[in-house]
Protein backbone atom coordinates (compact mmCIF):
# COMPACT_ATOMS: atom_id res chain seq x y z
CA UNK A 1 0.00 0.00 0.00
CA UNK A 2 1.78 3.14 -1.11
CA UNK A 3 0.05 6.01 0.64
CA UNK A 4 2.88 8.39 -0.14
CA UNK A 5 2.67 7.54 -3.81
CA UNK A 6 -1.03 8.34 -3.93
CA UNK A 7 -0.54 11.57 -2.00
CA UNK A 8 2.22 12.48 -4.40
CA UNK A 9 0.10 11.86 -7.46
CA UNK A 10 -2.79 13.71 -5.81
CA UNK A 11 -0.46 16.67 -5.36
CA UNK A 12 -0.01 16.84 -9.11
CA UNK A 13 -3.70 17.24 -9.91
CA UNK A 14 -4.80 20.65 -11.21
CA UNK A 15 -7.06 21.22 -8.20
CA UNK A 16 -4.30 20.89 -5.64
CA UNK A 17 -1.71 22.67 -7.77
CA UNK A 18 -3.96 25.69 -8.30
CA UNK A 19 -4.75 25.80 -4.60
CA UNK A 20 -1.04 25.87 -3.77
CA UNK A 21 -0.55 28.42 -6.53
CA UNK A 22 -3.16 30.64 -4.87
CA UNK A 23 -1.31 30.40 -1.55
CA UNK A 24 1.94 31.38 -3.24
CA UNK A 25 0.29 34.29 -5.03
CA UNK A 26 -0.95 35.59 -1.69
CA UNK A 27 2.42 35.09 -0.03
CA UNK A 28 4.29 37.13 -2.65
CA UNK A 29 1.63 39.80 -2.15
CA UNK A 30 0.41 39.64 -5.71
CA UNK A 31 -2.77 41.55 -6.45
CA UNK A 32 -4.18 38.44 -8.09
CA UNK A 33 -7.79 38.05 -7.07
CA UNK A 34 -10.86 36.27 -8.36
CA UNK A 35 -13.61 38.90 -8.83
CA UNK A 36 -16.15 38.93 -5.97
CA UNK A 37 -19.08 38.05 -8.15
CA UNK A 38 -17.36 34.94 -9.46
CA UNK A 39 -16.19 33.70 -6.08
CA UNK A 40 -19.73 34.13 -4.79
CA UNK A 41 -21.17 32.43 -7.83
CA UNK A 42 -18.92 29.37 -7.80
CA UNK A 43 -20.11 27.79 -4.53
CA UNK A 44 -23.68 28.12 -5.79
CA UNK A 45 -22.69 26.51 -9.08
CA UNK A 46 -20.83 23.68 -7.33
CA UNK A 47 -23.77 22.96 -5.03
CA UNK A 48 -26.19 23.01 -7.97
CA UNK A 49 -24.02 20.50 -9.84
CA UNK A 50 -23.70 18.25 -6.77
CA UNK A 51 -27.45 18.42 -6.19
CA UNK A 52 -28.35 17.64 -9.80
CA UNK A 53 -26.08 14.60 -9.87
CA UNK A 54 -27.42 13.43 -6.54
CA UNK A 55 -31.01 13.86 -7.66
CA UNK A 56 -30.50 11.98 -10.91
CA UNK A 57 -28.87 9.07 -9.13
CA UNK A 58 -31.53 9.00 -6.44
CA UNK A 59 -34.09 8.55 -9.19
CA UNK A 60 -32.32 5.32 -10.09
CA UNK A 61 -31.73 4.04 -6.58
CA UNK A 62 -34.82 5.29 -4.76
CA UNK A 63 -35.10 6.83 -1.33
CA UNK A 64 -35.05 3.75 0.91
CA UNK A 65 -31.32 3.15 0.50
CA UNK A 66 -30.68 6.63 1.79
CA UNK A 67 -32.38 6.32 5.16
CA UNK A 68 -29.80 4.35 7.14
CA UNK A 69 -26.72 6.29 5.93
CA UNK A 70 -28.55 9.55 6.58
CA UNK A 71 -29.42 8.65 10.17
CA UNK A 72 -25.95 7.25 10.83
CA UNK A 73 -24.37 10.42 9.44
CA UNK A 74 -26.53 12.64 11.66
CA UNK A 75 -25.74 10.50 14.70
CA UNK A 76 -22.00 10.57 14.03
CA UNK A 77 -22.01 14.29 13.34
CA UNK A 78 -23.71 14.98 16.70
CA UNK A 79 -21.43 12.57 18.53
CA UNK A 80 -18.31 14.09 17.00
CA UNK A 81 -19.47 17.60 17.84
CA UNK A 82 -19.86 16.63 21.51
CA UNK A 83 -16.52 14.85 21.42
CA UNK A 84 -14.80 17.92 19.92
CA UNK A 85 -16.29 20.08 22.62
CA UNK A 86 -14.96 17.89 25.42
CA UNK A 87 -11.50 17.80 23.86
CA UNK A 88 -11.35 21.54 23.23
CA UNK A 89 -12.77 22.51 26.60
CA UNK A 90 -10.90 20.03 28.81
CA UNK A 91 -7.61 19.48 27.01
CA UNK A 92 -7.41 22.67 24.99
CA UNK A 93 -8.66 24.95 27.79
CA UNK A 94 -10.66 27.04 25.35
CA UNK A 95 -13.55 29.05 26.76
CA UNK A 96 -17.09 27.80 26.41
CA UNK A 97 -17.94 29.89 23.35
CA UNK A 98 -14.80 29.14 21.37
CA UNK A 99 -15.11 25.45 22.25
CA UNK A 100 -18.67 25.19 20.98
CA UNK A 101 -17.94 27.28 17.89
CA UNK A 102 -14.93 25.16 16.98
CA UNK A 103 -16.70 21.91 17.87
CA UNK A 104 -19.55 22.70 15.49
CA UNK A 105 -17.25 24.01 12.76
CA UNK A 106 -15.55 20.62 12.77
CA UNK A 107 -18.81 18.72 13.21
CA UNK A 108 -20.32 20.51 10.21
CA UNK A 109 -19.59 19.71 6.58
CA UNK A 110 -17.67 21.58 3.92
CA UNK A 111 -19.36 21.79 0.55
CA UNK A 112 -16.15 22.82 -1.20
CA UNK A 113 -14.30 19.86 0.31
CA UNK A 114 -17.15 17.65 -0.88
CA UNK A 115 -16.78 18.96 -4.44
CA UNK A 116 -13.04 18.33 -4.39
CA UNK A 117 -13.74 14.79 -3.14
CA UNK A 118 -16.13 14.11 -6.01
CA UNK A 119 -13.59 15.30 -8.50
CA UNK A 120 -10.87 13.21 -6.81
CA UNK A 121 -13.02 10.09 -7.18
CA UNK A 122 -13.78 10.95 -10.79
CA UNK A 123 -10.05 11.11 -11.34
CA UNK A 124 -9.69 7.62 -9.85
CA UNK A 125 -12.52 6.31 -11.99
CA UNK A 126 -14.65 5.49 -8.94
CA UNK A 127 -18.29 6.45 -8.43
CA UNK A 128 -20.13 7.26 -5.22
CA UNK A 129 -23.75 7.08 -4.14
CA UNK A 130 -25.86 10.02 -5.31
CA UNK A 131 -27.82 10.30 -2.08
CA UNK A 132 -24.70 11.60 -0.34
CA UNK A 133 -25.66 14.99 -1.77
CA UNK A 134 -28.83 14.80 0.32
CA UNK A 135 -26.77 13.77 3.35
CA UNK A 136 -24.61 16.84 2.73
CA UNK A 137 -27.69 19.06 2.78
CA UNK A 138 -29.06 17.54 5.96
CA UNK A 139 -25.74 17.55 7.80
CA UNK A 140 -25.09 21.20 7.01
CA UNK A 141 -27.15 22.65 9.90
CA UNK A 142 -27.07 19.71 12.34
CA UNK A 143 -23.83 20.42 14.19
CA UNK A 144 -24.55 24.14 14.43
CA UNK A 145 -28.00 23.60 15.85
CA UNK A 146 -26.62 21.29 18.54
CA UNK A 147 -23.78 23.64 19.46
CA UNK A 148 -26.02 26.69 19.57
CA UNK A 149 -28.60 24.87 21.66
CA UNK A 150 -25.96 23.71 24.15
CA UNK A 151 -24.34 27.15 24.31
CA UNK A 152 -27.69 28.73 25.08
CA UNK A 153 -28.34 26.13 27.76
CA UNK A 154 -24.95 26.71 29.35
CA UNK A 155 -25.38 30.49 29.26
CA UNK A 156 -28.85 30.49 30.81
CA UNK A 157 -27.60 28.07 33.46
CA UNK A 158 -24.76 30.45 34.27
CA UNK A 159 -27.13 33.38 34.50
CA UNK A 160 -29.39 31.39 36.80
CA UNK A 161 -26.64 30.31 39.14
CA UNK A 162 -25.23 33.82 39.26
CA UNK A 163 -28.64 35.19 40.15
CA UNK A 164 -29.06 32.57 42.86
CA UNK A 165 -25.68 33.29 44.37
CA UNK A 166 -26.53 36.97 44.44
CA UNK A 167 -29.61 36.14 46.42
CA UNK A 168 -32.16 38.14 44.51
CA UNK A 169 -33.87 35.69 42.24
CA UNK A 170 -36.34 37.35 39.99
CA UNK A 171 -37.96 34.58 38.03
CA UNK A 172 -39.40 36.85 35.41
CA UNK A 173 -35.96 38.05 34.42
CA UNK A 174 -34.63 34.53 34.12
CA UNK A 175 -37.61 33.52 32.08
CA UNK A 176 -37.08 36.53 29.88
CA UNK A 177 -33.49 35.47 29.30
CA UNK A 178 -34.53 31.94 28.48
CA UNK A 179 -37.25 33.01 26.08
CA UNK A 180 -34.73 35.28 24.42
CA UNK A 181 -32.38 32.38 23.78
CA UNK A 182 -35.29 30.34 22.49
CA UNK A 183 -36.18 32.86 19.83
CA UNK A 184 -32.51 33.06 19.05
CA UNK A 185 -32.41 29.31 18.37
CA UNK A 186 -35.55 29.49 16.28
CA UNK A 187 -34.08 32.32 14.26
CA UNK A 188 -30.84 30.44 13.71
CA UNK A 189 -32.76 27.34 12.70
CA UNK A 190 -34.72 29.33 10.17
CA UNK A 191 -31.64 31.12 8.88
CA UNK A 192 -29.56 27.99 8.45
CA UNK A 193 -32.32 26.01 6.78
CA UNK A 194 -33.25 28.79 4.39
CA UNK A 195 -29.58 29.65 3.84
CA UNK A 196 -28.50 29.70 0.22
CA UNK A 197 -26.37 26.56 0.47
CA UNK A 198 -29.19 24.30 1.60
CA UNK A 199 -31.81 25.90 -0.61
CA UNK A 200 -29.78 25.52 -3.81
CA UNK A 201 -28.68 22.02 -2.85
CA UNK A 202 -32.17 20.73 -2.06
CA UNK A 203 -33.65 22.56 -5.03
CA UNK A 204 -31.17 20.99 -7.43
CA UNK A 205 -31.69 17.53 -5.92
CA UNK A 206 -35.42 17.82 -6.55
CA UNK A 207 -34.90 19.18 -10.06
CA UNK A 208 -32.31 16.48 -10.79
CA UNK A 209 -34.76 13.87 -9.55
CA UNK A 210 -37.50 15.31 -11.74
CA UNK A 211 -35.53 15.64 -14.97
CA UNK A 212 -33.50 12.41 -14.83
CA UNK A 213 -30.72 11.47 -17.25
CA UNK A 214 -32.49 12.55 -20.43
CA UNK A 215 -33.39 15.98 -19.09
CA UNK A 216 -29.86 16.43 -17.80
CA UNK A 217 -28.22 15.80 -21.17
CA UNK A 218 -29.17 19.27 -22.39
CA UNK A 219 -27.36 20.98 -19.48
CA UNK A 220 -24.60 18.46 -18.86
CA UNK A 221 -22.05 20.59 -20.67
CA UNK A 222 -22.37 23.18 -17.91
CA UNK A 223 -22.99 21.01 -14.89
CA UNK A 224 -20.84 18.02 -15.72
CA UNK A 225 -17.93 18.85 -17.98
CA UNK A 226 -17.19 22.21 -16.41
CA UNK A 227 -17.36 20.92 -12.83
CA UNK A 228 -13.67 20.23 -12.18
CA UNK A 229 -12.63 23.38 -14.02
CA UNK A 230 -14.93 25.46 -11.85
CA UNK A 231 -13.46 23.91 -8.70
CA UNK A 232 -10.01 24.82 -9.96
CA UNK A 233 -10.98 28.48 -10.35
CA UNK A 234 -12.61 28.51 -6.93
CA UNK A 235 -9.56 26.93 -5.34
CA UNK A 236 -7.35 29.74 -6.64
CA UNK A 237 -9.50 32.05 -4.53
CA UNK A 238 -9.44 29.64 -1.56
CA UNK A 239 -5.66 29.44 -1.88
CA UNK A 240 -5.37 33.23 -1.87
CA UNK A 241 -7.53 33.54 1.23
CA UNK A 242 -5.70 30.71 2.98
CA UNK A 243 -2.39 32.30 2.03
CA UNK A 244 -3.42 35.64 3.49
CA UNK A 245 -4.22 33.85 6.72
CA UNK A 246 -1.00 31.88 7.03
CA UNK A 247 0.37 34.38 9.53
CA UNK A 248 -2.69 33.90 11.71
CA UNK A 249 -1.98 30.20 12.02
CA UNK A 250 0.80 30.98 14.47
CA UNK A 251 -1.75 32.79 16.61
CA UNK A 252 -4.17 29.87 16.91
CA UNK A 253 -1.68 27.86 18.93
CA UNK A 254 -0.11 24.45 18.76
CA UNK A 255 -3.07 22.69 20.34
CA UNK A 256 -5.57 23.89 17.73
CA UNK A 257 -3.15 23.13 14.89
CA UNK A 258 -2.83 19.56 16.15
CA UNK A 259 -6.58 19.38 16.70
CA UNK A 260 -7.35 20.51 13.16
CA UNK A 261 -5.21 17.71 11.74
CA UNK A 262 -5.85 14.84 14.15
CA UNK A 263 -9.63 15.23 14.51
CA UNK A 264 -10.42 15.17 10.78
CA UNK A 265 -8.18 12.13 10.36
CA UNK A 266 -9.94 10.30 13.18
CA UNK A 267 -13.45 11.37 12.09
CA UNK A 268 -12.72 10.59 8.45
CA UNK A 269 -11.37 7.11 9.03
CA UNK A 270 -14.18 6.25 11.45
CA UNK A 271 -16.55 7.55 8.77
CA UNK A 272 -15.02 5.34 6.08
CA UNK A 273 -15.21 2.26 8.32
CA UNK A 274 -18.77 2.91 9.43
CA UNK A 275 -19.87 3.62 5.86
CA UNK A 276 -18.32 0.35 4.71
CA UNK A 277 -20.08 -1.48 7.52
CA UNK A 278 -23.48 -0.14 6.46
CA UNK A 279 -22.82 -1.17 2.90
CA UNK A 280 -21.69 1.91 1.00
CA UNK A 281 -19.46 1.47 -2.04
CA UNK A 282 -15.73 2.19 -2.13
CA UNK A 283 -16.24 5.71 -3.41
CA UNK A 284 -19.30 6.29 -1.27
CA UNK A 285 -17.35 5.39 1.86
CA UNK A 286 -14.63 7.89 0.96
CA UNK A 287 -17.24 10.63 0.47
CA UNK A 288 -18.98 9.66 3.70
CA UNK A 289 -15.67 9.86 5.54
CA UNK A 290 -14.96 13.19 3.88
CA UNK A 291 -18.32 14.56 5.03
CA UNK A 292 -17.39 13.81 8.62
CA UNK A 293 -13.77 14.91 8.26
CA UNK A 294 -14.47 18.24 6.62
CA UNK A 295 -14.87 21.50 8.48
CA UNK A 296 -17.16 24.29 7.42
CA UNK A 297 -15.59 27.63 6.57
CA UNK A 298 -18.12 29.36 4.34
CA UNK A 299 -21.33 28.64 6.24
CA UNK A 300 -19.76 28.58 9.71
CA UNK A 301 -18.95 32.27 10.13
CA UNK A 302 -22.37 33.35 8.85
CA UNK A 303 -24.17 31.13 11.35
CA UNK A 304 -21.83 31.38 14.32
CA UNK A 305 -21.26 35.12 14.21
CA UNK A 306 -24.94 35.58 14.97
CA UNK A 307 -25.55 32.62 17.20
CA UNK A 308 -22.32 32.64 19.25
CA UNK A 309 -20.89 36.13 18.69
CA UNK A 310 -18.58 35.74 21.68
CA UNK A 311 -16.49 33.13 19.86
CA UNK A 312 -13.48 34.43 17.98
CA UNK A 313 -13.96 33.93 14.23
CA UNK A 314 -10.21 34.15 13.69
CA UNK A 315 -9.91 30.79 15.48
CA UNK A 316 -12.51 28.80 13.61
CA UNK A 317 -12.03 30.29 10.16
CA UNK A 318 -8.26 30.10 10.25
CA UNK A 319 -8.11 26.52 11.50
CA UNK A 320 -10.83 25.25 9.14
CA UNK A 321 -9.63 27.04 6.01
CA UNK A 322 -5.93 27.41 6.69
CA UNK A 323 -5.15 23.98 8.12
CA UNK A 324 -7.94 21.43 7.80
CA UNK A 325 -9.04 22.20 4.25
CA UNK A 326 -5.58 21.85 2.64
CA UNK A 327 -4.83 18.82 4.81
CA UNK A 328 -8.11 17.18 3.81
CA UNK A 329 -7.77 17.65 0.08
CA UNK A 330 -4.04 16.93 -0.16
CA UNK A 331 -3.34 14.25 2.44
CA UNK A 332 -6.50 12.85 3.99
CA UNK A 333 -8.42 12.14 0.78
CA UNK A 334 -5.75 9.70 -0.51
CA UNK A 335 -5.46 8.15 2.96
CA UNK A 336 -9.21 7.59 3.17
CA UNK A 337 -9.23 6.25 -0.38
CA UNK A 338 -6.62 3.67 0.56
CA UNK A 339 -8.38 2.75 3.80
CA UNK A 340 -11.61 2.35 1.87
CA UNK A 341 -9.84 0.26 -0.78
CA UNK A 342 -8.41 -2.05 1.88
CA UNK A 343 -11.71 -2.57 3.68
CA UNK A 344 -13.53 -3.07 0.40
CA UNK A 345 -10.89 -5.66 -0.37
CA UNK A 346 -10.58 -4.88 -4.02
CA UNK A 347 -8.40 -1.82 -4.08
CA UNK A 348 -4.94 -3.32 -4.32
CA UNK A 349 -5.21 -4.04 -8.03
CA UNK A 350 -6.84 -0.72 -8.90
CA UNK A 351 -4.36 1.11 -6.82
CA UNK A 352 -1.43 -0.70 -8.37
CA UNK A 353 -2.71 0.19 -11.80
CA UNK A 354 -3.21 3.75 -10.74
CA UNK A 355 0.24 4.16 -9.27
CA UNK A 356 2.01 2.48 -12.15
CA UNK A 357 0.04 4.70 -14.52
CA UNK A 358 1.05 7.68 -12.43
CA UNK A 359 4.69 6.71 -12.60
CA UNK A 360 4.68 6.28 -16.36
CA UNK B 1 -33.82 77.47 2.02
CA UNK B 2 -33.96 76.66 5.67
CA UNK B 3 -31.91 73.70 6.90
CA UNK B 4 -32.95 71.83 10.01
CA UNK B 5 -30.37 70.36 12.36
CA UNK B 6 -30.42 66.57 12.76
CA UNK B 7 -27.82 63.94 13.61
CA UNK B 8 -26.03 61.60 11.26
CA UNK B 9 -24.96 58.34 12.86
CA UNK B 10 -22.25 56.46 10.98
CA UNK B 11 -21.40 52.90 11.98
CA UNK B 12 -18.55 51.03 10.30
CA UNK B 13 -18.73 47.37 11.21
CA UNK B 14 -18.21 43.84 9.99
CA UNK B 15 -20.87 42.78 7.55
CA UNK B 16 -22.25 40.14 9.90
CA UNK B 17 -23.09 42.83 12.47
CA UNK B 18 -25.12 44.79 9.94
CA UNK B 19 -28.27 42.84 10.67
CA UNK B 20 -27.93 43.50 14.40
CA UNK B 21 -27.57 47.23 13.77
CA UNK B 22 -30.60 47.34 11.52
CA UNK B 23 -32.61 45.35 14.06
CA UNK B 24 -31.69 47.89 16.73
CA UNK B 25 -32.74 50.74 14.43
CA UNK B 26 -36.04 49.01 13.72
CA UNK B 27 -36.61 48.59 17.45
CA UNK B 28 -36.41 52.37 17.78
CA UNK B 29 -38.75 52.88 14.84
CA UNK B 30 -36.09 54.00 12.43
CA UNK B 31 -36.65 52.38 9.06
CA UNK B 32 -34.44 54.45 6.79
CA UNK B 33 -30.72 53.86 6.42
CA UNK B 34 -27.99 53.55 3.79
CA UNK B 35 -25.29 50.88 3.71
CA UNK B 36 -22.27 50.32 1.55
CA UNK B 37 -19.40 47.86 1.53
CA UNK B 38 -16.05 49.28 2.56
CA UNK B 39 -12.51 48.16 3.21
CA UNK B 40 -10.07 49.33 5.78
CA UNK B 41 -7.59 48.68 8.52
CA UNK B 42 -8.18 48.84 12.23
CA UNK B 43 -7.77 47.26 15.62
CA UNK B 44 -8.87 43.90 14.25
CA UNK B 45 -6.51 43.99 11.30
CA UNK B 46 -6.95 44.60 7.60
CA UNK B 47 -10.61 44.05 6.81
CA UNK B 48 -12.68 43.76 3.67
CA UNK B 49 -10.63 41.13 1.88
CA UNK B 50 -11.28 37.50 1.26
CA UNK B 51 -14.49 35.79 2.25
CA UNK B 52 -17.74 37.57 1.64
CA UNK B 53 -18.69 37.19 5.29
CA UNK B 54 -15.59 39.02 6.41
CA UNK B 55 -16.30 42.20 4.51
CA UNK B 56 -16.88 45.51 6.24
CA UNK B 57 -19.91 47.68 5.83
CA UNK B 58 -20.79 51.27 6.62
CA UNK B 59 -24.28 52.11 7.84
CA UNK B 60 -25.49 55.71 7.75
CA UNK B 61 -28.62 56.82 9.53
CA UNK B 62 -30.11 60.26 9.96
CA UNK B 63 -32.22 60.78 13.07
CA UNK B 64 -33.41 63.29 15.62
CA UNK B 65 -31.19 63.93 18.59
CA UNK B 66 -33.76 62.51 21.06
CA UNK B 67 -33.47 59.03 19.63
CA UNK B 68 -29.75 59.08 19.15
CA UNK B 69 -28.70 58.40 22.75
CA UNK B 70 -30.86 55.28 23.07
CA UNK B 71 -29.69 53.91 19.75
CA UNK B 72 -25.97 54.37 20.35
CA UNK B 73 -26.31 53.08 23.91
CA UNK B 74 -27.84 49.85 22.63
CA UNK B 75 -25.28 49.44 19.85
CA UNK B 76 -22.44 49.99 22.30
CA UNK B 77 -23.88 47.61 24.88
CA UNK B 78 -24.72 44.74 22.56
CA UNK B 79 -22.04 44.90 19.87
CA UNK B 80 -18.84 46.56 21.05
CA UNK B 81 -17.39 43.56 22.91
CA UNK B 82 -17.86 40.93 20.21
CA UNK B 83 -17.83 42.75 16.89
CA UNK B 84 -15.51 45.06 15.01
CA UNK B 85 -17.43 48.34 15.24
CA UNK B 86 -16.52 52.01 14.85
CA UNK B 87 -19.25 54.53 15.54
CA UNK B 88 -19.40 58.29 15.26
CA UNK B 89 -22.01 61.02 15.12
CA UNK B 90 -22.02 64.25 13.15
CA UNK B 91 -24.29 67.25 12.78
CA UNK B 92 -25.99 67.56 9.44
CA UNK B 93 -28.65 69.78 7.97
CA UNK B 94 -31.69 68.50 6.11
CA UNK B 95 -34.48 70.23 4.27
CA UNK B 96 -37.36 67.94 5.11
CA UNK B 97 -37.07 67.22 8.80
CA UNK B 98 -40.34 65.28 8.85
CA UNK B 99 -38.61 62.48 6.92
CA UNK B 100 -36.25 61.79 9.80
CA UNK B 101 -38.33 61.24 12.87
Amino acid sequence: MDILGLIQSNLLTPIVLFFIFGIIAARIKSDLKIPDAISEFLPIYLLAAIGLHGGIEMRNTGFETMLVPMLVAIGLSLLFTLNHYQILRRLGKFNLFDSYALASTYGAVGAVTFSVGLSFLKNQGVTSEGFLAAVLAVLEPVAFILAIFLTNMAVSKQIKSKKESLGDISDSEIEMGISETKTNLKQVLHESITGKAIVILLGSIIIGYAIGEEGFSSISIVFDELFTGAIVIFLIEMGIIAGQRLDDIKKVGVFLIAFSIIMPTFNGIVGVLVATAIGLSLGGSVMFGLLLASASFIAAPAVLRHAIPQAKPSLYITSALGITFPYNIIVLLPIMFIVSSIVHDEGSIDLFNFISKGLI
Amino acid sequence: MKLYNVKLLTVTCEILAQKNIIDILAKHNISGYTTYEVEGNGARGLRGQGLKNEKNVKVEVIMQEEKLQDVIEEIARTLFTNFAVVLYVSDVGVLRTEKFV
